[in-house]
């Protein structure tokens, strides 16, 4: 393998991408995957593909109570956020539809629009405030002005950090009729959250970022009576292999193929971990993001993107500053300090565009498990001294 | 050597989780359930059922009802 060259990485803060490293207990879970549960799971009665099935079952389980999702087959797994999304979108909605959505969407969730828009979905873009999140006022006149299928709104945002009123859209939602779906793929972990009480008719998110899992594993929760059209079809190894169709039942319907086995049993390893350790971890996350977020206003240029830094967000903080171009910054922390983050615009055109970074784009810092005030402190001087001599 | 056969009822149901939440209750209430290889005497030809002893049948069916779980088929075997 090339070298890179550079510093290895000593502070990781790209948390907000996907959350590096892992509680040991998720790493032991994966190991124990490949080791004791390598059997195809529902894919056959002997001992070692039970015990498989067995497993995920048990996981299956450990993640809805997590959610506080009553049933567990209303508990999906799937690859990630961006596929779960893509089910429910591509899944539910015809031409003719109308979605009403919030302007500083993923492009998990914004391609999906703009694919159904081209194909006649009808879609209105609520624009965000200066804090990065929809107001529910604007949300519900955009759904009372027509008939409307759906709000589709992101639990957070991934470049600003702000936390949408996801509870009082869903209300609004469900007074005129319409599904409540979010992404949730920065919330997850880093926000309690608890689906029955959100009232969601779709949630979806990201094993690997907040919720501390494996890349590659994903859940989506489904209310009941939410039944969008699968997006992938196969065996599922139960019920009536001799029916030419997806079988209807949850979670088979939306789970053809062989599972992701380590994905699941370290997803469900990290959420059983975040269920002992999550409320610890969330405060370390806000104290430290309100003091990035702070130590950055008082290097001479920062702008930071969001809410001040007092309002509670998810752990992400995003600057721009006047005079140099923030993928400079990003090098540099990362080629001279070992440093990780991100410039750019973050798969977040919309959110950019509502931020008016459009062009520059933003260096953020995501944090999350396993960092420490050393390293925001560390970070603060790095990126000050990278702007002294950039300037 | 000569084997003594049983009566046992097999359950099948709609997915591996329904299975496995059947068996579950089943194993917590002390029934003798058995994950087998769906037998061609169901319908469902995929997958795992559950065996239970015929004297446990209707208890077993009285649970599948309190955790609202519908068997798909069942058949009655013998077997060891």
């Amino acid at each position: 393998m090339a070298d890179a060259g550079g510093s290895p990485t000593a502070i990781y803060l790209d948390h907000g991408a996907t959350s590096w490293p892992k509680p040991p207990e998720v790493v032991d879970a994966v190991t124990r995957s490949l080791t004791e549960f390598g059997g195809n799971p529902g894919r056959g009665a002997y001992r070692l593909a039970l015990d498989t099935a067995r497993a995920i079952h048990s996981a299956r389980a450990d993640i809805a109570h997590y959610f506080g999702v009553e049933d567990s087959r209303n508990l999906i797994f799937q690859p990630g956020c961006t596929q779960a999304m893509n089910l429910v979108l591509m899944g539910l909605f015809k031409p003719g539809d109308r979605i009403v959505a919030g302007g500083t969407e993923h492009n998990a969730v914004a391609r999906p629009l703009n694919l159904l828009a081209s194909r006649g979905v009808e879609v209105i873009l609520v624009e965000p405030d200066e804090d990065g999140v929809v107001d529910p006022d604007e949300v519900e006149a955009a759904v009372e002005a027509a008939p409307t299928a759906a709000i589709v709104c992101q639990h957070a945002s991934n470049l600003a950090g702000g936390i949408h009123p996801v509870a009082d859209l869903s209300d609004i939602a469900h007074s005129h009729g319409a599904l409540m779906i979010v992404d949730g793929a920065q919330a997850g972990g880093h926000l309690r959250v608890n689906l029955a009480e959100l009232g969601v008719d779709v949630w979806a998110c990201a094993g690997h970022k907040g919720l501390l899992g494996p890349q590659g594993i994903g859940v989506l929760y489904l209310a009941p009576g939410c039944e969008p059209a699968e997006l992938v079809s196969g065996g599922t190894g139960s019920g009536q292999s001799e029916e030419p169709l997806q079988p209807k039942g949850r979670p088979d319907r939306y789970e053809a193929g062989t599972p992701n086995t380590p994905g699941i049993l370290g997803l469900g390893a990290a959420v059983n971990w975040l269920g002992t350790h999550g409320d610890e971890l969330r405060a370390e996350e806000a104290r430290l993001t309100r003091m990035m977020h702070e130590g950055l206003l008082e290097i001479e240029g920062f702008r930071v993107l969001g809410p001040e830094s007092e309002v509670p967000r998810v752990p992400i903080v995003s600057a721009v500053h006047d005079s140099v171009e923030v993928d400079r910054i990003a090098f540099a922390l990362d080629r001279r300090y070992g440093i990780a983050t991100r410039g750019g615009l973050h798969c977040a055109p919309w959110a950019h565009r509502a931020s008016g970074t459009l062009e520059t784009g933003a260096l953020r810092f995501g944090i999350g498990y396993g960092n420490t005030v050393a390293d925001i402190e560390r970070t603060l001087e790095a990126v000050a001294q990278i702007v002294a001599e950039e300037r | 050597m000569s084997r003594d056969l049983r009566e046992f009822v097999v359950f099948g149901f709609n997915s591996t989780h329904d299975a496995l939440d059947a068996e579950a209750v089943l194993t917590d209430m002390g029934v003798e359930v058995v994950p087998v290889p769906a037998p061609a005497a169901l319908s469902a030809r995929c997958g795992i059922a559950l065996r239970v002893p015929s004297d446990e049948a209707d208890r077993a069916r009285r649970y599948f009802a309190r955790i609202e779980i519908n068997p798909t088929s069942e058949a009655e075997i013998a077997d060891i």
